[in-house]
């Protein structure tokens, strides 16, 4: 089985769009069913991959198999979201081309390339998909586009330094000098860059607001697992322990201020983009614990856990937003009266957002701080889990809003059935998942072999 | 960078400015001098007096023939090589040069199809 087979079907996917949108008059539902099977047939033939030899550009590694299955897998609600429109499909389809193509890139050329791949169409989806003033969304999407080529000049400069110290595009054992230093170093910002890591999330809270909640749900998962695998490829390139130290602080420190300024926020989508932050500074912790830790596989494994449940609930929890129309913490008061369902599983999300114990947040959560522990970042470890009973001041408090409060105002106007729908599935998830050390014991184990 | 390299690179700069500077001014130095004369310098619109610069900015319908020019362009720095290459090329070479080709030709159907190419 070819390893590109995966990205091949993509690709097919995207020129079929393309092509739909040739036609005069594009049928919307021949487009949504295009849409929603090609990842669908992507990560079926995911199943059948294996690691296998490397080739001069692409590297099929355990750990890029199975980024690409979070990948494409957090990629299914928006799929499954998105409306018929040929552009709209087209661009989603290749954003997650670009991302599960990095997911295999083992070549720094290859890697810009399949950054720029993600990103360039999710400015355009920022700007277009979804309903509602379209001016916003367009701001929004300049200043992620800024942000973006930002980033890629920041990468670009890095290469650059790093191949004119080292003469290679790919892994190195050699000591780097100062000037390779440097050049990982501009790499390494440009991938926390992209996963909006403080002081470089300036653009994310804007950009995740403006968004349509779904679009918002997808950058925030599959772009972010995508950016936390660059990151974890840049500085495995060459041997630096200054990361190892450096991570876990940046991402305790994105950890706690994400948690802080969420607290004051009283528009619902805004207030996620903020979690979203407080989430990411999690992940970079793992990333640093992994490092310290020598690149072992249990903590790479802790963090596709934490990426896998974290799919399912900022999805989940951005979806909503969609599902119910719901836009501020007043339109949430009493929501549990008007709509008991619905409620529910955004109550069980929330949770599961902020780590109480029976589900898959909460299991997650504790792996990774259980990996920056074993690394010896203890005071990083404590204050990102600060970080997490802060964030239980918001959780808590959204769950508070919809059941302890009562109804007043007119009752926001709800979504579509398919939204209804894919918020319970993902708070099922959330729930399932908890109960992962019972039925996943082993199982990383027995994947990085 | 060896020596010849860097002078061979200076030449070229120094040659690339003076093709260009010639170009660019070309007219002034060679065409007939004009003789300043107040209004008469000014352009002529129907006799009445300009209403803007001539020196407009560009619509952003321009940079997107710009930038399909771009891709055409660098769509032809990939096929020169290969035409060159071409007697020591095999079939896969062939084949992935013609699936590249028809990827482009379809673009430009999307382009086309999508009104890209009308002049507005």
């Amino acid at each position: 089985m070819n390893a590109l087979a995966p990205q091949a079907a993509l690709a097919a996917g995207v020129f079929a769009a393309l092509g739909l949108g040739v036609m005069r008059r594009p049928s919307a539902l021949v487009v949504r069913v295009l849409t929603l099977a090609v990842p669908v047939i992507a990560l079926l033939l995911m199943r059948q991959l294996l690691p296998s030899a490397t080739g001069l550009l692409i590297v099929a590694d355990v750990k890029g198999l199975c980024w690409q299955l979070v990948i494409v897998a957090a990629a299914l609600p928006l799929a499954a979201l998105l409306p018929g429109d040929d552009v709209e499909a087209a661009l989603f389809l290749g954003s997650l081309l670009g991302m599960s193509l990095l997911a295999v890139s083992g070549n720094l050329l290859m890697m810009f390339l399949s950054l720029e791949f993600m990103s360039l169409p999710a400015y355009l989806l920022v700007a277009r998909a979804g309903t509602g003033s379209g001016e916003r969304r367009l701001e929004a999407a300049v200043k992620y586009f800024f942000a973006g080529a930002l980033a890629g000049a920041f990468f670009l400069l890095g290469l650059a330094l790093y191949y004119a110290h080292s003469r290679s595009l790919t892994f190195t054992d050699q000591p780097l000098g100062f000037q390779g230093q440097a050049g990982l170093a501009l790499m390494a910002v440009a991938a926390l860059f992209k996963i909006g890591a403080v002081p470089l999330h300036w653009w994310l809270p804007d950009v995740y607001e403006a968004a349509s909640p779904e679009v918002a749900g997808f950058l925030s998962t599959a772009m972010k697992s995508a950016a936390v695998l660059f990151l974890m490829r840049v500085t495995a390139l060459a041997p630096m322990p200054v990361f190892a130290v450096a991570l876990p602080w940046i991402g305790a420190i994105t950890a706690l201020i994400g948690s802080l300024l969420a607290l004051r926020q009283q528009r619902l989508q805004r207030l996620l983009a903020y979690s979203s932050l407080a989430h990411a500074g999690l992940l970079v912790l793992g990333v640093g614990a992994w490092q310290a830790l020598g690149r072992d596989p249990a903590a790479a494994s802790s963090l596709l856990f934490y990426l896998g449940v974290y799919a399912l609930l900022s999805n989940g929890a951005f979806i909503f937003l969609r599902a119910s129309g719901v836009e501020t913490r007043a339109d949430l008061r009493g929501y549990a009266v008007r709509q008991p369902g619905l409620a529910a599983a955004f109550a069980v999300l929330l949770a599961a957002l902020a780590g109480i114990p029976p589900t898959g947040g909460f299991v997650a959560k504790l792996l990774i701080l259980w990996q920056a522990l074993r690394a010896q970042a203890a005071i990083p470890a404590i204050l990102a889990a600060v970080s997490a009973l802060i964030s239980l001041g918001y959780y808590l408090g959204l769950v508070r809003d919809a059941y302890f409060e009562e109804p007043s105002g007119p009752a926001p106007r709800t979504g579509d059935s398919w939204a209804r729908i894919a918020v319970l599935a993902c708070a099922i998830g959330a729930v399932v998942l908890g109960a992962a050390p019972l039925f996943l014991n082993g199982f990383t184990g027995r994947i990085w072999r | 960078m060896t020596p010849t390299a860097l002078f061979a690179l200076v030449v070229n700069l120094v040659a690339v400015a003076a093709i260009t500077g010639l170009f660019a001014n070309a007219g002034k130095m060679f065409g007939p001098k004009s003789i300043r004369q107040g209004d008469a310098d000014m352009p002529y619109e129907a006799g009445l007096p300009p209403l803007s610069s001539a020196h407009e900015r560009m619509t952003v319908l321009y940079h997107r023939f710009a930038v399909l020019f771009v891709v055409f362009d660098v769509d032809l720095a990939f096929l020169l090589p290969w035409a060159l290459n071409r007697p020591r090329l095999d079939l896969t070479a062939m084949i992935a040069m013609t699936a590249f080709t028809l990827i482009v030709l379809f673009m430009l159907a999307y382009f086309w199809r999508k009104g890209a190419l009308e002049c507005r």
